[in-house]
């Protein structure tokens, strides 16, 4: 069995399971509305500010509902000892990454997928038409979320205070990310396409490559029961 | 197939849990691994699953070291522990399937039905793992291992919780292990039932072995060495 | 693990003279000999020490991916002493940094902080090292730790020329350099005399910082040495 296979194989079970305890998904969406609503009352974002502070919000929002995510995990192998049936066998540990990786980036692509139309409602944003490049960019920023935030959850798996160390160590790191896709959605929204805002996108795109290649390399070593 | 354990040494912090622990094991035989709590048993079944690393010490399976990339060896060790290693969120069914398309078995799907009928859980095949009784967990445990034919199988504390039938199912299972080779090593309290199964007994105090022998008729050497750990006023 | 030797304190021991007097040589240029800056006046001999400590810091980190790559692959005790004690003595160094760029931040912008580039880089890097330590002290099995800490200093090493290229961008492409900012090229129209202050500074503080990283090292070594020593004792 490639890495490929096990890696579908892992996500399948993550994803069968989620679906029957529906645990990570219904908190993580409402988490994320319940913040649009926090925003509201604590920004008063009447509608000339909504717009320049669409980007912030958005990524603000899903960088709790990711973390959140993050939280749980490994939820479903902490029953019954699993984490260590899988350490057992002779599971590719990389597979096991890159399953996690696309459970949590799956989770938050189904969260994106409502808020951002939900965020236009609410705060009654004229331009839909950019949403499908809002939500590329989007997607770029997740898939850097994800990969780290399973690197950094499976390194702090048996810390204490693992709920607060978890961020605090990851969110230095997703700089980046943050800085990256919240000026290509501001260039975005303001003109309607990438534009000058390429750059940015190249540097989520090598951010995306970069660390995806290492936690693949190295989760061999970060992994231990 | 070999099992070979050489000056193996675990410590945890500033506390040895196992000290220079060395022994060799043919095909086919069946130990029973004994020792007060505490004694090392499941730290050393732990060290030859390669689920810990030693401090120091080797392991040698078929020829090959534990090294750190073990991958290709883990698909022979099973690891048995009553009610752990099964998803509670997945149907009896569902966990052979995944299990055995984890260990790459593929051809072993084909007989997931008469194994669940062997070990008494046809019934059950689409019920959630959670809703089984902890006896109902071991034996598809039971089941999943005879699915996967590990060469070298580690069981803990197998009998706690299986009644008389499961029993004797457990120990079927195992001659059958046996049978093709395999290596079992079964650490247990119930003395009375893994002497009589084994080829071989292992005691285990504070950590060090301190008796290993095969098994013989009568065993003197054995119930001399045991007899220590025995509760006072028991023979 | 062997004792000190005789050879390694006098070593330390010249280590030490040897950065005592690259400091003190270094503050006696900076602080007297160079002459004052033609805009920012004497506030401007802080760039001194300023200069020096951010690179050190730099190395700092260079240091702490060594050590962690190092460890993860052979896993020896002394890359993990480097790692953590180039990850505090980083850490000493950056907080120096930020601190001296405050002190000079004040009277040249009137503010103790600004966001620009360099300092909002060095808080990050703080930041960074800070989560590293925590990871740390909040595991409690030492090899995890190890382990997990030598992970996160390779990813945050790989990770900082992002966050710099992202810290720039976002700081050039908005805000045009409307102040002086603290480390115009010395090279270009600058008194010779300040350079010399410059190199001598750089030199005297990367002495002092091996001078501390080996003292901190070998703390590390002499805690393992007792671990070790209380494990064989309790045999």
């Amino acid at each position: 069995m490639n890495l490929l296979s096990q890696t579908f194989l892992l996500l399948k079970k993550d994803l069968v399971i989620e679906l029957r305890r529906r645990e990570s998904l219904l908190t993580m969406f409402f988490f994320g509305t319940l913040l649009l609503f926090v925003f509201h009352f604590s920004f008063d974002l009447v509608p000339e500010r909504v717009a320049e502070m669409t980007p912030a919000l958005l990524w603000l929002a899903f960088l709790f509902t990711g973390t959140l995510g993050l939280a749980q995990l490994f939820e479903a192998e902490r029953g019954n000892h699993c984490l260590e049936a899988l350490l057992l066998s002779p599971m590719d540990r990389g597979a096991l990454f890159l399953a996690k990786t696309a459970f949590n980036f799956i989770l938050m692509f189904l969260v994106e997928i409502v808020v951002i139309p939900l965020f236009w409602i609410l705060f009654n944003l004229r331009s839909w038409d950019v949403i499908p490049y809002l939500f590329l960019v989007t997607l770029l920023g997740t898939v850097g979320f994800c990969v780290l935030g399973t690197l950094l959850s499976v390194v702090t798996l048996k810390a204490r205070a693992r709920e607060l160390l978890l961020p605090l160590i990851l969110f230095p790191l997703m700089i980046p990310v943050i800085l990256g896709t919240i000026r290509c959605m501001e260039t975005i929204l303001r003109v309607g396409e990438l534009g000058d805002a390429l750059p940015w996108l190249r540097l989520l795109i090598g951010f995306d490559v970069i660390f995806l290649t290492v936690g693949v390399l190295i989760f061999d070593w970060v992994i231990e029961v | 197939m070999h099992l070979t354990v050489r000056h193996l040494a675990k410590a945890y912090g500033l506390r040895w849990a196992l000290k220079d622990i060395g022994f060799d094991l043919p095909a086919g035989e069946v130990v029973a691994l004994l020792g007060p709590n505490g004694a090392g048993k499941t730290t050393l079944l732990k060290l030859l699953a390669g689920l810990l690393s030693p401090t120091a010490g080797e392991i040698v399976f078929d020829g090959s070291n534990f090294g750190r990339s073990l991958t290709a060896q883990r698909s022979a060790i099973g690891f048995l522990t009553p009610g752990e290693h099964l998803y509670e969120n997945l149907t009896v069914r569902e966990n052979l399937i995944f299990f055995i398309s984890l260990y790459n078995k593929g051809g072993a799907i084909a007989q997931i039905d008469a194994t669940l009928d062997e070990v008494g859980l046809k019934h059950h095949s689409e019920e959630y793992v959670a809703a089984l009784s902890s006896g109902m967990k071991c034996r598809l445990s039971i089941a999943k291992w005879k699915l996967l034919e590990p060469a070298l199988l580690l069981l803990d504390e197998p009998y706690g919780v299986l009644d008389g039938n499961g029993v004797d199912l457990l120990e079927s299972f195992l001659r059958g292990r046996r049978h093709e080779g395999s290596i079992v090593i079964i650490a247990s309290h119930h003395v009375a039932r893994v002497v009589n199964l084994c080829t071989r007994a292992l005691i285990l105090h504070q950590g060090s072995l301190t008796f290993d022998e095969a098994r013989q008729q009568p065993w003197e050497g054995f119930t001399r060495a045991f007899g220590e750990f025995l509760p006072h006023g028991e023979s | 693990m062997a004792e000190i030797s005789k050879t390694s304190v006098k070593s330390k021991g010249y280590l030490g003279a040897l950065a005592l007097i690259g400091v003190l040589l270094g503050l006696y240029w900076g602080l007297l000999h160079a002459p004052p800056d033609a805009y920012q006046g004497e506030v401007q001999r802080i760039m001194y020490l300023h200069i020096p400590s951010i690179l050190t810091a730099y190395l700092s980190f260079f240091l702490v991916f060594v050590g962690s790559c190092l460890y993860l692959w052979k896993r020896e005790k002394r890359d993990d002493i480097l790692a953590y004690s180039a990850a505090e003595i980083g850490a000493l160094f950056t907080a120096l940094t930020i601190v001296e760029g405050s002190i000079w931040g004040k009277p040249t912008w009137g503010v103790w902080w600004t966001w620009d580039a360099r300092l909002t880089l060095t808080a990050i890097l703080l930041l960074i090292f800070a989560g590293y330590l925590m990871l740390r002290s909040l595991t409690d099995d030492e090899n995890r730790a190890a382990s997990a800490a030598a992970v996160l200093g390779i990813i945050g090493f790989l990770d900082i020329p992002l966050i710099h290229m992202s810290v720039y961008w976002w700081r050039t492409l908005h805000q045009p350099p409307s102040i002086l900012r603290p480390d115009k090229a010395p090279w270009d129209n600058v008194h010779p005399a300040m350079l010399t202050a410059l190199a001598i500074n750089f030199v005297g503080f990367v002495l002092l910082y091996f001078y501390l990283l080996s003292r901190r090292f070998r703390l590390g070594e002499i805690n393992e040495e007792i671990k070790a020593r209380l494990l064989n004792r309790n045999n």
